[in-house]
Parts: structure tokens; C-alpha cells; sequence
């Protein structure tokens, strides 16, 4: 099974093209979907989900024609959007339920069952009789990924999962992810390349709707090897540096700009080499990206 | 500081669309805002731009679009928490009063902008082509912007402030959006004040406050007059001012700044979980999922049942339903009102009450909870969840769809039992639980549910909830709209006509069936409009219309593919059948059809109006009635009599028009041809072979029958029925041209250039002075007739019974009048119980007999004995004092409440099961009404029966003037003089009603036309001053004088002349015995038109 995309475009009718001949072939196991805020990752990932037309190109999963066959892929889809509400005077057994329904689990004894150990797997499973107004960010995302999971998905799209997450639920949230196995086609979609980097066996980074990169994590790092150089700077130097380097990123480290620069040879004058990070790699792309575009 | 926020207020609606909408939704509401508030009411000399008339259409228009001003109002600072802003807003060093003022006055300005759609409306309104220039003043703008600053605004102000202030304590949009309903609910409330003062001073609207101001004031002043701010009415307002100022205080005191409300904070802070690493050993097990037809009637199960207690739940919907019981226990405190006494709370008339009262708390749910259901999901954000599951957008339409009617159900319940309380409130016990249920579940609901389905519709396309919420109400409108223009075909009228009334009689009768069949029709429709509703609802994140519009073939599934073309099948072939009844089977006349019709019958026939016809002198006929199926044929002949002083070559013979009846064979002795010329008037010409010679006889047979076809659109006949069926001789044929069938009214006749049209002719008139009616084709008959029906009815008309037999499984009875009696008769059959008495007098000595009977309806025997005492009672009296009852039996039938009214024939009196049957009358604070009214039909007998008067202005003072006085001087010998004056102190009000109606000069006594306030209402109080001061003696024995005189069989004078007695003959009579000092009042009594004296 595998989630192929091919030549897919969206421009919104104010203009701006969302996705720009977008072609992926996404194998099952975690994928991630690395881009800046407004890259197109939504676009993206709610057109797979069913939920957005795209002007034109392809989507397919295993013989699914996804944009043509809605409903089919509906059946294997489990989909978390970035920003959801939940109704607030219901509780999580309620809504977990009723979305069972939703999702054709028809035989009620099995529901139960499938909404409780859903529960318990997302660790609500003592709270699941209060209403859903008083859940954390942290609660309220689980619950979203308990309803994702609710049908068993071969596809399964999460936008975004952690923002505004502290690092104890991220690490839960990931904890159940982690665990859904190789059967899966999971896309992750953030902005968070440490995301990226603790869980995903295949990326892409999209910027301004277009694919820069797409492989495996290690790959690409291995891409980067005794290229990156640090130096930490003086705030008044930035401009110079960067018209003198390619500075793939600034960073403050105790009040001082840290930057990161790409380099085929030594530079020389102050630069030491370093490992690259997948962050390196995703300011990189942007980098380039961004500046092609400019000139 | 404030000025900022007041300007940033502005600027944000400035840009929002809903400020114009809102502006322009009320300005073309107002346009149409007169007509649609006084839509059926007779407006008589009040002008359409009258003061009053504009301070009444402001007052109800800006309180039926209270919910408007909720609108703006309330979101103003909920709007801060729905966009969670707050805390930013919050944290800023604004001040409480400031933020509060700026807001407030900002959406205020907004709302009167909005709501001076009214006014601009309003005037351009009085510019529109429809209105008759005659039915206005001159256009003067200052008055409606007067009327705006003194009914609307002080009205917005308390209600902005009210909901201002609700919306910022409770934070909750559906609390905003129903708050309008509670000062709907407190309007309503104060119509149950039974102080005029108090309830002026109360109504938020000032409805009542402007009728209680001009009460005493003449029709003209009313229509002229402007309306002084001062008074009750300066009261009204600075009360409901004051209140809106109370409520900004208590907002002002009770608000705060803090983002979390405190008391539910607590409450929430108790979620924490205990056990965190207990995850990884669960198992999620492996479920089958299923999406065939089982698991899509799952999915419906659930959602309908989600989403009616996602609206159960609400505290708001529970305001509803108990705003709506206790505005029923309130409100039906009268009911079946009938010449001021109230019926016992029979079931039929609470549910009507609780229909009519009802009807805007239903309208406010359909409204509003469709719009919530429609945007649940997207108002919680979770509809992309929901949208990438594979649930069919049908689904779950209709189960919101269903929820919402479920949700109708409840309240409906909840009515019921209200009802069911207030009639064990006033010990009534016969609780009828199948009127109930039929009466919401046929009638109520299956509205509900159409409009629901328009409103779902609209919903899902336009993708705005306040545009649809406004759409919906504009598509109500518009449909009433349509059906007050005629446009009211069941088939392309939106939900086909109302269910006919329900009868204790004859149920819901022949109505029900062509109901079901339209509902079902127009539920298709829905269906319909649901299934296109769910595929181009929004899905996703793609909201423009056409593009949903054009994806929507992708989501043909093929199930919903196959219900769509079965609900299209269906919806065409139950409109084809619809169609092949109303317009094949019956003919189906719009309005301009049938004025069309009436206008060339008159420019064609009226030549024939005063040509010399024969007159009917003897009837004889055998009517087959068949009640089951509402046929009926009618066989025999009548006597016709050349009384004119020349030959009579043709005779001419008017069927009456209705598309069930036929005139099957009609034909003359000594032979005819027939001259069809005017056949599409259903008017024969028949050429007899050998002239009819003055005083020569000819025998006209024919056969008449009603057959009932497949069904009608809209009402149908209800005089023939499955119980109670009633008719008269005017559906047989008649001689010559029928005046009825001209068109009445002035400006149509005027546009169709036909002369103006004389009601009733002059005194003088001829030809009218010789006809005891229009078109009156008899001066008297024989008559002879043999009804049959089916085997539980009973069937009646005039004269003796001389058989009665069975066979054939049917009822046969065989009548005969042994005496000349008027060609007025009608033909009764029913189920009834009888109640038998005789009345036995000594005249000339020899005693004589009289059977009474009252036929009536099992249930229906409260006030039977009421009636027999008034039946010997008047019997009595009148012989006494006006000379003899002329017939051997007096009969009482009672028919269905399709009319109200009982009339007086020959011997019998056909009575509405509405009035005196079912009237609950306590004797210590109501007037006898069951017997008033018998007394008053059994005066007939003597005036109308035995005297008649000739067709000309003031023909009915002397039918019904006197019969009034008969009636209440018997009411004033069986009871007391105080429940006369009670009595005559309604009349006072009846009088003075109708001639505020009035648009013409009113016309004195003597030469009153069809005007009942002053033949019944004036004519008794005028009649009852005159014995007072000339003696009930001597009125008794003008009056006797003039039957004896005038009897149309023997009468002394009208032996003598070809022409009927009109009201000269009559006040000559009164002048005779009265003495001359008091010769004047017959002047002013009867002859001027001068103010009661009572």
C-alpha cells in the first residue's frame, strides 16, 4: 500500500497557488510533511483528506483514486485537522461513540469495546465521562487522535499535532502514534523538525507550495555532511555575514546571533564545523528555495 | 475613551454585511408592512396612512423583529468570546463603563439603522401602485418619523438594552437569539390583563396602549388625528424606558472582566488524570465496519437522536416550552366566544387555541434550530472531522432533520398536557387525546416539517447562517404573500391549504383524505429539497456555490441515486393525480377567472334581470341523499304560474353554478325548444311550444344531481357532507338571472368599467318593491318532499312527516306542508339524537298542537333544555302577542361549525353546532344565549315566514330589527331587566365595532342595507327604547296589525297589491299607536341616524 501523489495543483482563487505540481510517493510507516507556516502543508493534507478539489493532478491509494473516490478512501481514512473544536457539553464517551457510528462500526458491543480501549490507549479513559469543555490542549488532542484511530486506518493524516503541546503530552502524543506499526500510512504534517526527526523513516519539506526535498532523514543528513559551519557573531555583523554567506539560519544563544552557514570548502574566520541537525536541513531548503525565488 | 470604541463598533458593522441585510430585510418587509399587519381586517374609513394606522404597523413590525434587534444587540460583546479575543481585550486599560457604553451605543446607532428600514419602508409603502388613492391621506412624511420616535424607538431602546445586557452576562448566542421570544412571551401576557389601563400601560409594543388612547375618539378623528404623546401613552413608554435603564444598570453592576466564569472554572479543574503510563499495553481490537443500508440506518438512528438532545439539553429550548404552556393557560381563558359567553374547553377549541398561540414559538424553533443544526458542526469546528468520515451528507441531514421534528414533538407534548391541565382547571374531564393528537400531529407538525425542509434547504446552499435565518423568514412571507394574491393552487402553493376545520359532527370529514394526498405530495418536495440540500452542502473547505454545486454529481451515491429517482417518480405521479382531480376531474378557477366570469354574466344577462317569468307555486321532489359518498340527486317537479298580464314564450332557468352539480333532464309540459346561447353560464332558455297565458299553470321537471369527483383544490363544499349535511333550495334551479353572481366589489367593477353597483334598491323601486328577495322566483308554494339518506341518519325539511320508512337499507322520509309557505326550505341529514316536547294552545278556542324537536349531535346536550323552554317559551308569546304559529311543528336541527349561524325556515331552524350547542352559560354572569338565539329564529316565523318584506332598503329591519325585539322581550320575561341591559350592552359594542368598520355614511334604520351592526345591534337597543317609552303593549299591537295586514298568504293589504311591505308600512303601524307627544321618536329612532341613547 502506498499513498502516491502525482502532479497535484492548487491555486485559490485569490491567487495564490497552494501547490505547485506536488508529485510524493509515500510508502506505509510515518512520513513527515516539514514546511513553514502557509507552505501548503494544510492544502496538501486536506485534499488527500478528502475535504478540498485540487485543479488538477492525481492521488491514489492502493487502487483508491482518491479524488475521485471519496467515499472509499473515507472508509480507511483517519484524519486529525490542525485546529478542531469539540462539543462542549458531551463527554468523550459520547463523541468517541457517536463518531464509531460515523465510521460504520455498526455492531454496538464492538463499539464499546473499540471506544474504550481507545480510550485507555489515549489515557482518558478516567475522564471519559465529563464533558469535553474542561479537556486541556493536551486531553483535547488525544481524543483526536482516539477518533482518528477509530476505523482502523490505512491512511492516516495528522496536521500539525503537537502546536501548542508541552513536551510531556507531545511525547504521549507521539507514544500512540509510534505505535500504530508499519501497516499504516501515517503523514505528519509540523513545523516542528524535531517531530520529524524522532519519528519518521521518510520526509519532505514543502515550501511555498512546492516539494524542496523529499527522502529519508538519514539520507538527507548525510546529504549535509562536513558542509555546515557554526559561528557564534556580534548583532551588528549579521547583515555582512549574510551577504557574505549563505546563513541557513540565526539563532540566539545566550543573547548572541548563532549562525549557521552552508559551505562546500572551510570558510575559515571563526567557523567550526558541525554535525547537521535535520534543522539544518530544513532552513537549508528554505534557503534555497526562498532565494530562487527572489532572484 | 468611550468615542473610540463606539467609533470602532461602528466601523466593524459598517463593514459587516448582516447591518444591510438586517436594513434592507426590514425595509422591504415594510414596504408591504400595512397591508400584511391589517391584512383582513376591515379597515372602514381608517385610511391606510393614518396616524393610528402607522403607529400600529410600526409597533407590530418592530415587535415581530424584536429577534432582529437580538440580533445586533447581543452579539456586541459576546462577539469578543466567540472570537476569543477577550483576553486581549481585557488586558487593555479600558474601563468597564467606558467599554460597555462605546459598545453599546455603537450597536445601538447600528440597530436604529437598521430599524429605520421600517420607516423608509413605510413611506415608500404608501406610494405603491396597489393602494386606492381613496384609501389614503395625503402623503405627509413628518408623521411617520413622529410615529418612529414615539412607538419604535423608545420600544428599541429597551429592548436593545435588554439584550445588550443578556448577551454580556450569559455569553450565550442561542440565549440571544430566543430572548426574543420572552418579549413575546411578556406581549402576550399582557393581553390576558383584563384592565384596559394596566394592559395600555404594559404592552411593550403599545399595541393596545394606541387603541386605548384613541377609544373614545369618532372614526374620523381616529383617521385624521394624530396620536398625542401624553397620557397612557407617554406611561407606556417611560416604562419600558425605565426598564431598559434598570437592565443596563444591573448589566453594568453584574459584568466583569474576567475572561473565565468563576463558579464553572472550579468545576473544570477537577479533570486530572491519574494513571499516565498505563498505555502501551492496550489492544485495540479489530472491529468490522460496515457501510451498507444497516449501518446508514444506524448512523441515522444516532444522529437524529445526537441532535435532538444536543437541542433537548438547552435550557434555552426549555424556555421555549415553558413560555409556550404558560401562554396557553393564560391565553385560552376565552374560548368559542359567542355573544360574550364562552364554550366549555372542548378539545377542538383548546387545540385551535393552542394552534393559534403556539404558532410563533414553533416558527422560532424551526428558524433558529435549523440554522444551529445546519452550522453545528462548523460552529464547533469539528466539521472537518466529520466531513472526512464516511457518512453520507444525507444521512445526516435528515437525522438533524428528524432530531428537529422530534424536538417539535416535545413541545407538542408539552402543549397537550397544558391543554389537558386547563381543562381539568375548569373541571372539564372528557379529555378527546385523538383530537389532540390529530390536531398536532395532521396538522401542526406536517407544517413544521415542510418548512423545515425549506429551511434545511435554504441552509445548506446559501451558507450563511443570519442570510439563511433571514431567507427562511422572507420565504414565509413571501408564501403567505402569494396566497393573499390568489396564488394558492395546492399544487404549486408551498404545502398545499390548511386541514378544513374539525367538527364534533363530522370530524375532520371529507377533507382529510385530499390533505394527506397534498402533504404527501409536498413531503416529497421536501425530500427533494433535503437530498439536494445534502449534496451541495458544504463539505470541506470549499464554500462557493458553484463549485459545491458542480462537485455535487460525485456525490450521487448510488443508494441516495436510487431514493432520488423514487422520490421523483413518486412526487411526479402523486402531483399528476393531485392534478388530474383538482384540475380534470373539478375545474380549478383562479381569482381572475372568476371575476372574469362574473363581469360578462352580468354584461351579457342582466337584459334578463326584470323580464316577466313565471313564479314557482308548488314543489314537489324526491331527494336521494347519499352520505357516504356526498352525492345526492334530486327528482321531481315544480308548479310554475304566469301571474304577469302578458304571454310567457320563454323561460329561463339559471343552474346553480358549482362544478359537482348537474342538471341532468329538465323539460316543460306541452314542449320546448332550447336556446343555449348562454350555456357557459349554466343559463338555459327554454322555448315553450304553446305561450304560457297569464294565470296559466306549467309543470317544469327535472333531475338534479351532486356528484362528488375525486377532490378540489383548497376548500370544498361543505354543505354536503359525510354527517351534517345542509342545503337550500338556492342550489335547485331558479328562474331568470341571478343577481348574486355579480361581481361586488367597487374598485374591481370599476376596473372592469361596470356602473356602480346598487346593494339594495330604493324604496321606490318597482320591480324590487314585487320581489321578497333577489332575484325571488316564488311568492309562496306548496310544498311536497321525500328525502332519503343512509340508514343512521335522519333527514329533514319543512312540513309534517307523513311516513317514514326503511328500505333499500336506507331512510326514507316523506314531508308535506298543509299550508302555503315561503320557497325557502332546506334539505338537513345527520345522526342525531332527538329530544321531543309538545307546546300546546287554545286558539279560537279549539286547542291546538305543536311538536317540538331538537335534533341534535349525541354529545351535544348541554343547553337542549336552554333551548325546548325558549322554544315554548317564544311559542307563547308570540302567539299571544303577534297572532298565530302557523305550522303544526317547530324543529331544531343542528349542522356542522363550517358556519356559524342558525336560520330560519319554514317550520325549522338548521343551528351551527358553534353557537348555543356547546356554550357553556352560567346563569349568574351570562346572558342565555342558547335561548336568546332560539327565540330570536323562532321570531322568523312570524317575521320572514308570515311577513315579508319587499327587497328594498329596509327590508331587514323588518326581518331581523323585529325579530331581535321578539327575541329579547321574551329574554326580558323569563329572566330578569338586568340581563337584558347585559345583553343590550354587547350590542352597544357589536354597534359600535361595526361602524368603526364602516366606509360609507351610515344609513338610518329605515333604510339600512346589509349593514348587521345596525339591523341587529342598533335595531334591538332603538327597538327596546321605543316600547320602553310608547309601552310593550302597544308595539306589540302595531306589530300584530302589520302581520295581519301584510301576512304574505292572507294578508288584508297584500291581497291587494303585487307588492311586499317595506319599512314605511311599518312606522306607519308604530305611528298609529303612538300618542303624539312622542311621534318624534319614531323619527329619530328609525328614520335619522342619531348616537344611542342606552
Amino acid at each position: 500500500m502506498k499513498l502516491i501523489i502525482d502532479n497535484l495543483s492548487k491555486t485559490y482563487s485569490n491567487g495564490v497557488k497552494a501547490l505547485q505540481n506536488i508529485s510524493l510517493e509515500i510508502p506505509t510507516g510515518m512520513f513527515g510533511l516539514l514546511g513553514p507556516n502557509g507552505a501548503g502543508k494544510s492544502t496538501l493534507m486536506r485534499t488527500i483528506a478528502t475535504l478540498q478539489e485540487a485543479d488538477s493532478g492525481y492521488i491514489s491509494l492502493g487502487n483508491i483514486d482518491v479524488l475521485k473516490q471519496k467515499n472509499e478512501l473515507r472508509q480507511v481514512l483517519g484524519y486529525l485537522p490542525q485546529q478542531f473544536g469539540l462539543y462542549p457539553k458531551i463527554s468523550a464517551e459520547v463523541l468517541l461513540n457517536h463518531f464509531a457510528v460515523l465510521k460504520g462500526i455498526t455492531h454496538k458491543g464492538e463499539r464499546k469495546n473499540l471506544v474504550d480501549s481507545l480510550l485507555h490507549k489515549t489515557n482518558l479513559y478516567d475522564v471519559k465521562k465529563q464533558n469535553l469543555k474542561g479537556y486541556s490542549g493536551g486531553m483535547k488532542q488525544r481524543f483526536g487522535i482516539a477518533q482518528a484511530l477509530l476505523n482502523n486506518p490505512k491512511l492516516l493524516i495528522v496536521d500539525e499535532p503537537t502546536a501548542g503541546l508541552d513536551p510531556l503530552e507531545r511525547n504521549r502524543f507521539y507514544n500512540v502514534l509510534s505505535e500504530l506499526g508499519e501497516q499504516t500510512v501515517i503523514i505528519l504534517s509540523t513545523h516542528i523538525v524535531d517531530d520529524v526527526k524522532e519519528l519518521c523513516t521518510n520526509m519532505a519539506i514543502i515550501n511555498q507550495g512546492q516539494v524542496c526535498l523529499k527522502g529519508n532523514p538519514l539520507q538527507i543528513l548525510e546529504n549535509l555532511k562536513g558542509r555546515v559551519y557554526k559561528k557564534t557573531i556580534e548583532k551588528l555583523e549579521l547583515k555582512a555575514y549574510k551577504q557574505d554567506y549563505k546563513v541557513i539560519s540565526e539563532k540566539l544563544f545566550l543573547g548572541k546571533p548563532t549562525i549557521h552557514i552552508l559551505s562546500d570548502a572551510n570558510p575559515g574566520d571563526g567557523f567550526s564545523l558541525i554535525n547537521a541537525e535535520l534543522e539544518d536541513v530544513y532552513f537549508s531548503e528554505i534557503f534555497n528555495n526562498t532565494n530562487a525565488k527572489s532572484i | 475613551m468611550w468615542y473610540n470604541i463606539f467609533k470602532f463598533e461602528i466601523q466593524y458593522r459598517i463593514k459587516r454585511a448582516d447591518t444591510y441585510v438586517f436594513f434592507l430585510f426590514l425595509f422591504l418587509f415594510s414596504i408591504v408592512g400595512v397591508d400584511f399587519i391589517f391584512q383582513g381586517s376591515d379597515m372602514g374609513l381608517m385610511k391606510k396612512n393614518s396616524p393610528i394606522v402607522i403607529a400600529k404597523t410600526m409597533g407590530a413590525i418592530t415587535g415581530l423583529f424584536m429577534i432582529l434587534a437580538s440580533m445586533i444587540m447581543g452579539v456586541s460583546v459576546l462577539r469578543d468570546f466567540e472570537y476569543h479575543i477577550e483576553s486581549l481585550i481585557f488586558t487593555t486599560p479600558i474601563n468597564k463603563k467606558d467599554y460597555l457604553l462605546g459598545r453599546f451605543l455603537g450597536s445601538f446607532t447600528v440597530l436604529l439603522f437598521a430599524f429605520t428600514g421600517i420607516l423608509f419602508g413605510m413611506i415608500l409603502g404608501e406610494f405603491m401602485p396597489w393602494h386606492n388613492p381613496e384609501h389614503l391621506l395625503a402623503f405627509n412624511a413628518l408623521i411617520y418619523v413622529k410615529m418612529f420616535i414615539m412607538i419604535t424607538l423608545p420600544t428599541l431602546f429597551f429592548g436593545a438594552s435588554l439584550f445588550f445586557v443578556t448577551g454580556a452576562l450569559t455569553r450565550n448566542l442561542v440565549v440571544v437569539y430566543t430572548q426574543g421570544i420572552i418579549v413575546f412571551v411578556i406581549f402576550m401576557l399582557t393581553k390576558a390583563i383584563t384592565n384596559d389601563f394596566w394592559q395600555a400601560i404594559l404592552d411593550p409594543f403599545s399595541l393596545t396602549t394606541t387603541t386605548f388612547v384613541t377609544k373614545s375618539w369618532s372614526t374620523l378623528t381616529k383617521s385624521t388625528q394624530e396620536i398625542p404623546f401624553i397620557g397612557v401613552l407617554l406611561y407606556n413608554k417611560l416604562f419600558w424606558v425605565a426598564i431598559g435603564i434598570i437592565a443596563m444598570i444591573y448589566g453594568y453592576k453584574k459584568f466583569n472582566f474576567n475572561v473565565v466564569k468563576e463558579k464553572k472554572a472550579k468545576k473544570n479543574q477537577k479533570l486530572v488524570i491519574k494513571r499516565t503510563n498505563e498505555v502501551n499495553d492496550v489492544v485495540i481490537p479489530q472491529v468490522k465496519k460496515q457501510y451498507g443500508l444497516l449501518s446508514k440506518w444506524n448512523q441515522l438512528k444516532q444522529f437524529t437522536w445526537f441532535y435532538f438532545t444536543s437541542i433537548f439539553k438547552q435550557s434555552s429550548f426549555w424556555g421555549i416550552v415553558i413560555c409556550g404552556m404558560i401562554i396557553i393557560l393564560i391565553n385560552s381563558v376565552n374560548l368559542g366566544t359567542v355573544y360574550g359567553v364562552d364554550s366549555y374547553p372542548a378539545t377542538y377549541f383548546i387545540v385551535e387555541e393552542l394552534k393559534e398561540t403556539s404558532m410563533y414559538f414553533f416558527i422560532v424553533l424551526l428558524v433558529f434550530y435549523s440554522g444551529e443544526l445546519v452550522w453545528k458542526e462548523r460552529g464547533a469546528k469539528l466539521d472537518l472531522i466529520y466531513d472526512a468520515t464516511p457518512m453520507s451528507n444525507f444521512i445526516k441531514l435528515l437525522g438533524k432533520y428528524i432530531g428537529l421534528n422530534l424536538i417539535y414533538v416535545v413541545l407538542i407534548f408539552a402543549l397537550i398536557g397544558s391543554g389537558i391541565i386547563f381543562q381539568t382547571l375548569n373541571g372539564y374531564y372528557k379529555y378527546e387525546f385523538q383530537v389532540y393528537l390529530s390536531g398536532f400531529f395532521l396538522e401542526i407538525l406536517p407544517f413544521l416539517a415542510l418548512y423545515t425542509c425549506i429551511a434545511f434547504f435554504i441552509q445548506s446552499i446559501v451558507n450563511h447562517k443570519f442570510l439563511g435565518i433571514m431567507l427562511v423568514i422572507v420565504f414565509f412571507i413571501a408564501n403567505i404573500v402569494l396566497g393573499l394574491f390568489g396564488f394558492d393552487h395546492d399544487l404549486y402553493f408551498f404545502g398545499g391549504s390548511a386541514l378544513g376545520a374539525y367538527s364534533d359532527m363530522n370530524g375532520y370529514g371529507h377533507f382529510f383524505k385530499p390533505y394527506l394526498i397534498i402533504k404527501a405530495y409536498w413531503f416529497l418536495f421536501g425530500m427533494l429539497l433535503l437530498i439536494i440540500g445534502s449534496l451541495v452542502n458544504v463539505r470541506g473547505v470549499e464554500t462557493n456555490v458553484w463549485k459545491r454545486i458542480k462537485a455535487s454529481k460525485n456525490r450521487l451515491s448510488k443508494p441516495l441515486f436510487i431514493l432520488t429517482t423514487m422520490v421523483c417518480l413518486l412526487f411526479i405521479t402523486i402531483g399528476s393525480f393531485i392534478f388530474y382531480n383538482t384540475n380534470v376531474l373539478n375545474a380549478y378557477w383562479t381569482n381572475s377567472k372568476a371575476t372574469d366570469f362574473r363581469v360578462t354574466y352580468e354584461k351579457e344577462l342582466k337584459q334578463f334581470e326584470y323580464i316577466p317569468q313565471p313564479k314557482i307555486v308548488a314543489v314537489n321532489l324526491q331527494v336521494e341523499l347519499y352520505p357516504t359518498t356526498r352525492d345526492y340527486t334530486v327528482e321531481g317537479y315544480y308548479i310554475l304560474k304566469n301571474n304577469a298580464t302578458e304571454d310567457i314564450k320563454s323561460i329561463h332557468i339559471q343552474k346553480f353554478i358549482e362544478e359537482n352539480i348537474t342538471l341532468d333532464t329538465i323539460s316543460f309540459e306541452g314542449g320546448f325548444t332550447i336556446d343555449n346561447k348562454y350555456g357557459k353560464f349554466d343559463y338555459s332558455i327554454f322555448i315553450l311550444n304553446a305561450a304560457l297565458k297569464p294565470g296559466d299553470v306549467i309543470k317544469m321537471h327535472f333531475k338534479q344531481s351532486f356528484t362528488t369527483k375525486g377532490f378540489e383544490s383548497g376548500n370544498s363544499n361543505v354543505n354536503i357532507n359525510n354527517n351534517g349535511t345542509f342545503f337550500n333550495n338556492t342550489d335547485l334551479p331558479t328562474i331568470g338571472y341571478t343577481k348574486k353572481y355579480e361581481l361586488n366589489d367597487a374598485d374591481t367593477r370599476k376596473e372592469y368599467s361596470l356602473p356602480i353597483r346598487i346593494h339594495t334598491a330604493n324604496r321606490n323601486d318597482l320591480n324590487e318593491l314585487k320581489n321578497a328577495r333577489n332575484g325571488s322566483d316564488s311568492d309562496g308554494i306548496n310544498f311536497e318532499m321525500i328525502i332519503g339518506t343512509s340508514k343512521d341518519q335522519t333527514a329533514l325539511a319543512p312540513g309534517n312527516l307523513l311516513r317514514k320508512w326503511t328500505e333499500n337499507n336506507r331512510n326514507y322520509f316523506h314531508y308535506k306542508m298543509k299550508k302555503t309557505m315561503i320557497n325557502f326550505y332546506a334539505i338537513v341529514s345527520a345522526e342525531y339524537e332527538i329530544k321531543k316536547d309538545e307546546w300546546i294552545t287554545s286558539q279560537d278556542s279549539i286547542a291546538k298542537t305543536v311538536d317540538l324537536e331538537i335534533y341534535f349531535h349525541k354529545a351535544h346536550n348541554y343547553n337542549i333544555d336552554r333551548m325546548m323552554t325558549s322554544m315554548k317559551a317564544s311559542l307563547t308569546y308570540f302567539s299571544n302577542n303577534f297572532g298565530p304559529y302557523q305550522y303544526e311543528q317547530l324543529r331544531i336541527m343542528e349542522f356542522p361549525r363550517y358556519a356559524e349561524f342558525a336560520q330560519s325556515f319554514p317550520g325549522t331552524i338548521p343551528f351551527s353546532e358553534a353557537i348555543g350547542f356547546v356554550l357553556d352559560i352560567d346563569d349568574k354572569k351570562d346572558v342565555d344565549m342558547a335561548f336568546y338565539v332560539t327565540a330570536h329564529e323562532i321570531a322568523h316565523q312570524w317575521f320572514g315566514m308570515q311577513v315579508e318584506a319587499a327587497n328594498v332598503k329596509g327590508r331587514l329591519t323588518i326581518l331581523e330589527t323585529l325579530s331581535q325585539y321578539a327575541a329579547i322581550m321574551v329574554l326580558k320575561q323569563h329572566y330578569s331587566e338586568e340581563k337584558v341591559f347585559q345583553f343590550l350592552e354587547t350590542q352597544k359594542e357589536n354597534y359600535k365595532k361595526g361602524k368603526d368598520r364602516e366606509d360609507a355614511k351610515e344609513p338610518s334604520l329605515a333604510l339600512v342595507e346589509d349593514q348587521d351592526y345596525i339591523y341587529y345591534a342598533k335595531g334591538v337597543i332603538n327597538m327596546y327604547e321605543f316600547q320602553k317609552v310608547i309601552g310593550e303593549e302597544n308595539v306589540n299591537k302595531a306589530l300584530r296589525y302589520f302581520l295581519k295586514d301584510w301576512n304574505t298568504t292572507n294578508g288584508k293589504l297584500k291581497m291587494n297589491t303585487d307588492r311586499y311591505a317595506t319599512t314605511q308600512d311599518l312606522l306607519d303601524y308604530f305611528r298609529e299607536v303612538t300618542p303624539e307627544s312622542n311621534q318624534y321618536l319614531i323619527t329619530d329612532l328609525f328614520e335619522k341616524v342619531k348616537p344611542l341613547k342606552l
